[in-house]
């Protein structure tokens, strides 16, 4: 095709593009996805029975801190990533701080029990399938992150799928919180950051396949 | 004549607004642009070259929503450009080093738009003057080390430290301004 027909066939369609489109389309694939997973939640796993009790106490909101926050800070670096010229990352360094401070409860925790206990505190009741859990329901935000990438140009492959595995990792940890009974800091921060890292690195691994453009 | 930023990006800001007429005239405006692109650093057949327009008007169109309005037109363009570009000798299975978006953006006549640039005179200010001038001498004027020490009545080592310890200086200032 002359390049000057293709011109005149691009320029037959030409949506109007508003200011911050680019963030919108990366919220809307996480908001499609969350979605999913939590349609899965509810009839795979079922809310906690406890749920509207857990909500008015300290553990829940914890947890949800704790991976809303990690969520954030990827959502904005994958939207960074979503351009061919990024912008400087170093905002992911504000990662540190959620994960520090929880590690500062669980060394609360750790005081205030006994020693003996300290282990089945870590390992909880479910600490076998939480990471792999936490990394099933970030399939589905994975996915819609995919889409959003479909008019996005990332340059960065290995880095927008690390970055997107990141979010959707946390996200999908953020909606686990509503199944998940576990109220120790030391639980969550090993198992739960241990699924959502899992998600980044299969994002990583998979990014230059699946985000090539 | 190569379009100015300023006029491209006004045209790139029409299209995202709706406009077809402004988004015809960019796309215009770019093909002798990447045609110019590809073949300083592809030295393939036309139809590669052509090829490799082609994907890049369609990616310029359907990922335009990668753009920030905020942000230098060319830059966008040409990291579009070079990633095209990237992903052509990997399908071919080609490595050839490929110069940084702020090299790109340099060669391709928009210093401007790369935020590399640096102002020369600017910077030695901020130096002592023996090493500013030693600096100035050797690295910008051409001179070679014996010349650059009898014009400045110093040792030949004293250039040389001189220099040293003045790009030492340079790097870690431009390092601070753009982190």
């Amino acid at each position: 095709m002359n390049t000057d027909d293709l011109i005149r066939a691009l320029a037959r369609d030409v949506p109007a593009v508003r200011r911050g489109a680019l963030r919108r389309r990366i919220l809307a694939g996480v908001g499609a996805g969350g979605l999913v997973s939590l349609l899965l939640i509810a009839l795979g796993l079922g809310f906690r029975p406890d749920l509207w009790i857990a909500m008015h106490g300290f553990a829940f909101w914890m947890k949800w801190a704790y991976t809303a926050s990690l969520g954030l800070v990827a959502i904005a670096a994958t939207i960074r990533l979503a351009r061919p010229d990024p912008a400087p990352l170093g905002l992911l360094w504000l990662l540190a701080i959620p994960v520090l401070l929880l590690a500062g409860l669980g060394i609360g925790e750790m005081a205030q029990k006994p020693a003996r206990e300290w282990l089945a505190m870590w390992l909880g009741g479910s600490w076998q399938i939480c990471p792999w859990l936490v990394l099933t329901l970030s399939v589905p935000i994975f996915a819609g992150l995919l889409w959003s990438f479909r008019r996005l140009a990332p340059t960065r492959l290995r880095a927008t799928g690390a970055a997107a595995g990141l979010a959707a990792g946390a996200c999908a940890a953020t909606l686990y919180c509503f199944h998940c009974g576990e109220a120790s800091a030391l639980f969550v921060l090993t198992w739960y950051s241990l699924g959502i890292v899992l998600a980044a690195g299969l994002g990583a691994l998979a990014g230059p396949r699946l985000l090539r453009w | 004549m190569q379009a100015s930023e300023e006029q491209l990006r006004a045209w790139m800001t029409g299209g995202l607004d709706g406009d077809a007429a402004a988004h015809i005239a960019l796309l215009r405006a770019l093909t002798p642009m990447l045609r110019g692109f590809y073949r300083r650093r592809l030295r393939g057949a036309e139809d590669d070259i052509e090829d490799l327009v082609q994907e890049t008007l369609i990616a310029v169109h359907t990922r335009r929503a990668s753009y920030d309005r905020d942000r230098p037109f060319v830059a966008w363009l040409y990291a579009i450009a070079r990633y095209r570009m990237i992903d052509h000798l990997r399908r071919r299975r080609v490595t050839v080093p490929v110069e940084a978006l702020d090299e790109i953006l340099v060669s391709e006549g928009f210093e401007d738009a790369a935020s590399a640039r640096v102002d020369i005179a600017r910077l030695l200010a901020g130096l002592s003057p023996k090493q500013a001038r030693a600096i100035q001498d050797t690295h910008i004027e051409g001179l070679s080390i014996a010349e650059a020490a009898a014009a400045a009545r110093i040792g030949e080592s004293d250039v040389k430290v001189s220099v040293h310890r003045g790009m030492k200086a340079l790097a870690a200032r431009i390092r601070g301004v753009r982190p």
